[in-house]
């Protein structure tokens, strides 16, 4: 294998162990901030999968947290996957671009992107004052991707793209 | 049809279908279009969140599109400053060789 492609398979490799760890926290029931950072991890290494095949110099890779949203859309656009998903290609652009939003709250979980606000590592001081720990906040995108279409929809794709990405993407 | 006459015809359905089904497409820039079995394109973007540098993604050939492509999306401030190589592009590209495509030069 070359370079690129060991690095590939390892990004590929954690974001797998990591939507395990997620899978794990939906089944114990864990707080929401355990769950977010996991999910938000899947998602951050599954785009750098992609990201370091395409000559991506590593130190942005390491240095930037912000992949996701420009994976979702590039993926709008993505031909393969309108022809293994059975969609049309209007449908796939539309439907993807439903989906950004959610997967920029997604992104700006990351502390680096959060700007001092909500995130579910580190603790962080309200508007009001008050200094809150990521496990005592209830984290309403959560509800979101588990209660609305879009979110659902988001989950099966990230779910799709990282068990699938050898068929889909190699 | 030589192999560069192909890539050209693949290179240049895909971009004008891109500007058909995204309205805030600006244009593309085909880097290095000299490549025999990769398409390397940057598409800018106002729309695209600013990152300060080049995130290109990768995807394999299939049956459909032989060729391996590699592709990011910028905003048009992040296009000018990888102008004035400010922003460096991916490894192994350049700014030798490239085409620009807007969407008055593609017809829709």
């Amino acid at each position: 294998m070359t370079a690129w492609q060991n690095w590939q398979a390892a990004f590929l490799k954690q974001a797998r162990s990591d939507w395990d760890a997620y899978q794990k926290t939906t089944e114990l029931e864990w707080p929401n901030c355990q769950r977010l950072h996991y999910l938000q991890m899947v998602t951050e290494k599954l785009s750098k999968a992609f990201l370091v095949a395409g000559d991506t110099k590593l130190e942005n890779l390491t240095g930037s947290h912000a992949a996701f949203v420009k994976f979702i859309r590039i993926m709008s656009g993505n031909k393969n996957l309108q022809i293994a998903l059975g969609m049309k290609k209007s449908q796939q652009k539309a439907k993807f671009n439903a989906l950004l939003p959610l997967a920029r709250e997604i992104e700006l979980l990351a502390p680096a992107l959060a700007q001092g606000g909500p995130n579910p590592e580190y603790p962080w001081e309200d508007p009001s004052g008050i200094i809150l720990a990521p496990a005592d906040y209830s984290f309403p995108l959560m509800q979101r991707l588990q209660k609305t279409p879009q979110g659902i929809q988001l989950l099966k794709y990230i779910e799709i793209f990282q068990k699938r990405f050898e068929e889909l993407f190699m | 049809m030589s192999q560069n006459h192909n890539i050209v015809e693949a290179a240049e359905d895909l971009i004008h279908e891109h500007f058909e089904l995204e309205p805030s497409l600006e244009q593309v820039i085909w880097i290095n279009p000299d490549k025999t079995t990769e398409i390397r394109i940057l598409e800018v973007n106002p729309e695209t969140p600013p990152t300060g540098s080049v995130l290109s993604f990768h995807f394999p050939p299939y049956d459909k599109f032989p060729y391996r492509m590699k592709i990011a999306e910028i905003t048009p401030e992040e296009w000018e400053r990888i102008l004035r190589h400010e922003i460096p592009l991916p490894n192994g590209w350049t700014l030798d060789n490239y085409k620009v495509y807007s969407r008055e030069t593609v017809t829709i």
